[in-house]
């Protein structure tokens, strides 16, 4: 015998069932979100950073404001970025003469958003961004996906990373926006990553981490500006496939306030260039609210194969390159980061809102070898973060 | 490409390989939560200076062959 209350799907159909089914199971989804354990809230935090560049032919200026904002708390996280790249180069650097047309200085600017959600859901935690970047003769569309799980009763955590790029490659002539195609048949530049990490509790001080990455490239990779000595324009494969391990430690020394971590990096590539990459660090929190950063970088890599340290290639050379970061070169970086937690300032009367904010300036200086046409480096930046 | 230079390479990721396997299998003992004070501290968190490593990132995926291709990148100042 059929009771009343199971007949009553089949008697408004299949339609009525599925509609039923799927109240069900929202409502199921609902119970099961306002039933889990509930984590504590992160913050919600507006950063504002500005970020200044300096080279022999180039001023980049890049103020970039980051806000986040849970919803209602850490099980879900929504993210928005904006930063603005004002970049001023002499004719000296590649591109400029040949959209000016003669020696000016010549400001680009590229406007770059960012949608960033994220959500935690007890040893797992899950984050997506979609970015698109626009210029006056390139445009990228980006996204992202990555998981992360933490094993071992959260000593570790393993992550999973995935990115592409479809990127718009274009150059200007003569005031015209023309499509860059290279040597292909598109002006589609197409760029796939894929990042695999995992980051364990060694000991009680020390933290340490390891990073796999796989790069490929596709499309369009020369600039469509740089010519190499002979006057012939840059032409690179159209293929690229990149390789990276790296790893870190962090280890706070006993009975001090110094931090160590040291950064080692191994990176291999199919045009040929081998290159490897240490950065030490020292944090010192020398004062309740101050954390000094001491930082030296040593980079070296080994040149393209199709490099050519003269500029000079033969009519019928299958690629050609002006390309700086095609070289061989060294370089060393040494820098120093400050930050002033302001919890000190918020017992003030009136200041109770910057408890929790910080303000932190950076300055970090590049120098290169000799032979690299780049020349050195200034990098700074300045920043203020509040929560809300 | 080289026969000798595909050997180096090759000898450089298989050293980078058993060095990656090799440390995390050491430190496979778990650190109980409660051991954990010092490993919280702000200083210890690798996520700590995401903003600033990415402008980092961006400056030196312009100037360096060895880094770059995961994100956005540009044509305008010329360095690309």
């Amino acid at each position: 015998m059929t009771s009343m209350k199971s007949m009553k799907p089949r008697r408004g159909g299949a339609a009525t069932a599925l509609a039923l089914g799927l109240r069900a199971l929202l409502g199921l989804l609902a119970l099961l979100v306002l039933t889990a354990p509930r984590p504590t809230a992160a913050e919600d935090r507006m950063t504002i950073r500005g970020n200044y560049y300096r080279e022999q032919s180039t001023r980049v200026l890049a103020p970039v404001v980051y806000v986040e904002k849970d919803i209602p708390d850490e099980r879900f996280t929504v993210g928005a970025e904006y930063l603005l790249d004002a970049v001023t180069s002499a004719s000296i650097g590649a591109g400029a003469a040949a959209v000016t047309g003669g020696d000016y200085l010549f400001t680009e600017f590229r406007h770059e958003t960012t949608l960033r959600l994220m959500s935690r859901q007890k040893n797992w935690s899950f984050s997506g961004f979609f970015r698109y970047s626009t210029e006056s003769d390139w445009i990228s569309r980006a996204f992202g996906l990555s998981a992360a799980r933490d094993l071992f009763n959260r000593a570790g955590t393993l992550s999973l990373t995935y990115t592409a790029n479809f990127d718009t490659v274009n150059k200007i002539f003569a005031g015209r926006v023309l499509p860059h195609n290279s040597t292909g048949g598109t002006n589609l530049q197409q760029v796939n990553f894929i990042g695999l990490g995992y980051t364990h509790a060694l000991t009680r001080r020390l933290l340490g981490g390891l990073l796999f990455e796989g790069i490929l490239a596709t499309g369009p990779q020369d600039n469509p500006y740089r010519q190499v000595r002979d006057g012939l324009p840059e032409t690179h494969p159209l293929e690229r496939r990149r390789g990276a391990i790296s790893g870190f430690l962090r280890y706070a020394v006993p009975r001090t306030p110094l931090v160590l971590e040291p950064r080692y990096r191994l990176y291999a590539d199919d045009w040929g260039i081998v290159a490897h990459g240490l950065d030490l660090r020292a944090h010192v929190r020398f004062l309740k609210r101050v954390i000094l950063r001491g930082r030296y970088r040593y980079y070296t890599q080994s040149g393209a194969e199709f490099w050519a340290a003269d500029g000079y290639y033969p009519s019928d050379a299958a690629y050609r390159t002006a390309d700086p970061k095609m070289s061989k070169f060294h370089s060393h970086t040494p820098g120093g980061e400050l930050t002033v937690e302001l919890d000190g300032l918020a017992r003030l009367r009136g200041l109770h809102w910057l408890r929790g904010a910080w303000v932190q300036a950076t300055y970090n200086h590049i120098f290169v070898s000799e032979n690299y046409r780049f020349g050195n480096a200034r990098l700074g930046s300045l920043a203020f973060s509040i929560p809300f | 490409m080289s026969t000798a230079s595909s050997h180096r390479r090759a000898r450089l990721v298989g050293a980078a390989l058993t060095l990656a396997f090799a440390v995390p299998a050491s430190g496979c003992a778990t650190v109980k939560p409660s051991e954990r004070e010092v490993l919280s501290r702000p200083e210890m968190n690798p996520a700590s200076e995401g903003l600033e490593e990415q402008f980092q990132s961006h400056v030196e995926s312009a100037r360096e062959g060895g880094f770059g291709g995961h994100g956005a990148a540009g044509g305008g100042c010329g360095c690309g």
